[in-house]
């Protein structure tokens, strides 16, 4: 196993380098983050299985763990995400997937009271070494979320926001085509690109976050529930993106519905739900990584078994 | 503590299972009713057995319905779709056993009433047939149980009918010169084949219960590989 360490990056052109764009306030408080072995609980014999996979890892995680407010929320995860696969995060509410979703990205920094031990190395860099600018973080590694949120603007200035504040070069126009291209909604949009967004329909406005989050040329999309609000043709029509963005990128996918993680994703993650019997506090570890049909035709735990044959409930 | 869920989803696969389980009881009727019929040249059972085995094939129809259904409606995975996908599997082995019985009950009005019948033989048709009844039975307990080592007993136990229908093969090509008797023995070597197709149904049975249990499907015995069978099974 690989060793953990604490050490910061010495590679003085770190990818996510502060600088490399403007910084809004707020994201660089470091909320008492601690990251090293001294602080990482030893292994309790998490059962993860470590899969043969013949593309490299996007994403190496080390005994990550967070917490919010000193309590656990997700305890001792450890495992790589492919790249070019979509990886799916199953569990039920409460085992810490979303948690674990935005740690990718850095997403938990936003929260004051969130600590995170362990480490996550996105292409071998560690995420949350003391230069790495979490705003250039989430332009790599872009996130749509369960309600479509687009902003209230046209569907262009939508596209455009990321790359204008990120002062990106290159011709607007060109970048709002291909994002939009990319995001399966250019077709339906390109003859009133100055109409509000607010103007879409749900499944549409989701197409077009996910669009948005590729505006910035992200090299993975995590995406938390990106279908639950959406009726089955629109669902089938961001499963079907999914499976078209994953030629070019790595997708994480937290998904409540099982039949959907079975149907797009290559690699599944079966969080569980841990309950300390003398504090009664619950908190999520990984039970079971493995490729999804494996996960769904002969899972190697027990309470994998029991959850996604829904014998458990 | 967790709850069961579900509960309306196990309960219908709990019958299919059953149903499908059932199949196997009628093929054990089935086969007892076919050795009569062979045993005593009773053409009137074997034309019985030929017209009951629609029900066996209506079991057959049904089970393979519920599958569809179960898998359209309640998306299965995991063990639920192992013993699914076994169940679709046994409900087959199932038919094809019911068919050996009317291949082996439409041979018995070909020979005649009277036909002259070589003791050697028909004892070892006899004990070939309660081997098959016997390993009938094993299999739908082993399934049933999800017994693995019950069911890879069944490769031994087929050893045995394996055995007998090679010496009927050899019995029957001594049957001399007479047609009657030459044309009766050929007959029996046909019986035994029907037989020994039985219990290699039963084996394949045997592999779909250790399939449910295990999760890998391997073969107790390769026909192609025979050098490697004594490896495999235990």
């Amino acid at each position: 196993m690989k060793q953990v360490t604490d050490r910061p990056e010495s590679s003085s052109e770190a990818r996510f380098a502060a600088g490399a764009g403007p910084v809004p306030a707020g994201t660089q408080a470091n909320n008492g983050r601690t990251t090293g072995p001294g602080t990482a609980p030893a292994a309790t014999g998490a059962a993860t299985t470590k899969p043969s996979v013949d593309t490299p890892p996007v994403f190496e995680i080390e005994k990550l763990t967070v917490r919010y407010g000193g309590k656990l929320a997700v305890h001792d995860v450890s495992f790589d995400i492919t790249e070019k696969r979509i990886t799916a995060l199953i569990g039920a509410s409460g085992c810490g997937k979303s948690t674990f979703i935005r740690s990718l990205n850095r997403m938990n920094d936003l929260i004051p009271s969130a600590t995170v031990e362990g480490s996550v190395r996105y292409h071998g860099q560690n995420l949350y070494a003391s230069e790495v600018d979490a705003v250039q973080v989430r332009k790599r590694i872009g996130m749509v979320f369960q309600k479509p949120n687009p902003f209230p603007k046209s569907i262009y200035d939508n596209i455009a926001f990321g790359p204008r504040v990120l002062g990106m070069d290159g011709n607007m126009d060109e970048m709002v085509e291909r994002a939009l291209r990319r995001g399966a909604l250019w077709d339906e949009v390109k003859d009133r690109l100055k109409t509000n967004a607010f103007g879409m329909s749900g499944g549409q406005q989701q197409r077009l976050c996910i669009a948005r989050a590729l505006a910035t040329d992200p090299d993975v999309l995590l995406m938390d529930e990106p279908a639950s609000a959406l009726d089955p043709i629109s669902t089938g029509h961001i499963e079907d993106l999914m499976f078209e963005l994953k030629e070019r990128y790595s997708i994480v996918i937290v998904t409540h519905n099982m039949q959907q993680a079975a149907r797009v994703s290559d690699m599944t993650a079966f969080f569980t739900v841990v309950v300390d019997e003398a504090s009664g506090h619950r908190h999520g570890e990984v039970v079971e990584y493995d490729e999804t049909e494996k996960v769904f035709t002969n899972p190697s735990d027990e309470r994998t078994e029991a959850y996604v044959t829904g014998r458990v409930g | 503590m967790p709850v069961e869920a579900r509960l309306h989803f196990r309960q219908e696969l709990q019958a299919l299972e059953e149903q499908a389980l059932e199949g196997l009881d009628m093929v054990v009727a089935a086969l007892e009713r076919t050795l009569e019929a062979v045993l005593h040249q009773d053409i009137e059972l074997a034309s019985y057995v030929i017209a009951d085995d629609d029900r066996i094939d209506g079991r057959y129809l049904e089970v393979r319905q519920g599958i569809l259904s179960l898998m359209a409606r309640q998306a299965p995975v995991a063990s639920d779709l192992r013993l699914i996908a076994a169940l679709l599997d046994l409900t087959r082995n199932v038919e094809r056993m019911g068919d050996q019985c009317v291949n082996i009950a439409k041979l018995v009005p070909l020979v005649g009433r009277e036909p002259p019948v070589e003791e050697g033989i028909l004892a070892r048709i006899d004990r070939m047939m309660r081997q098959a009844i016997s390993q009938t039975a094993q299999c739908k307990q082993a399934f049933s149980r999800r017994d693995v080592q019950l069911a890879e007993d069944l490769v031994r136990q087929d050893d045995e009918i394996d055995r007998l229908n090679r010496e009927i093969f050899s019995l029957a090509l001594q049957s001399g010169d007479d047609r009657d008797a030459r044309e009766w023995g050929a007959t029996m070597m046909l019986v035994a084949r029907s037989i020994e197709r039985v219990g290699d149904n039963a084996v394949d049975i045997g592999e779909q219960t250790a399939f449910v249990v295990t999760g890998l499907f391997r073969e107790f015995t390769d026909a192609s590989h025979p050098e490697i069978e004594s490896s495999v099974v235990h």
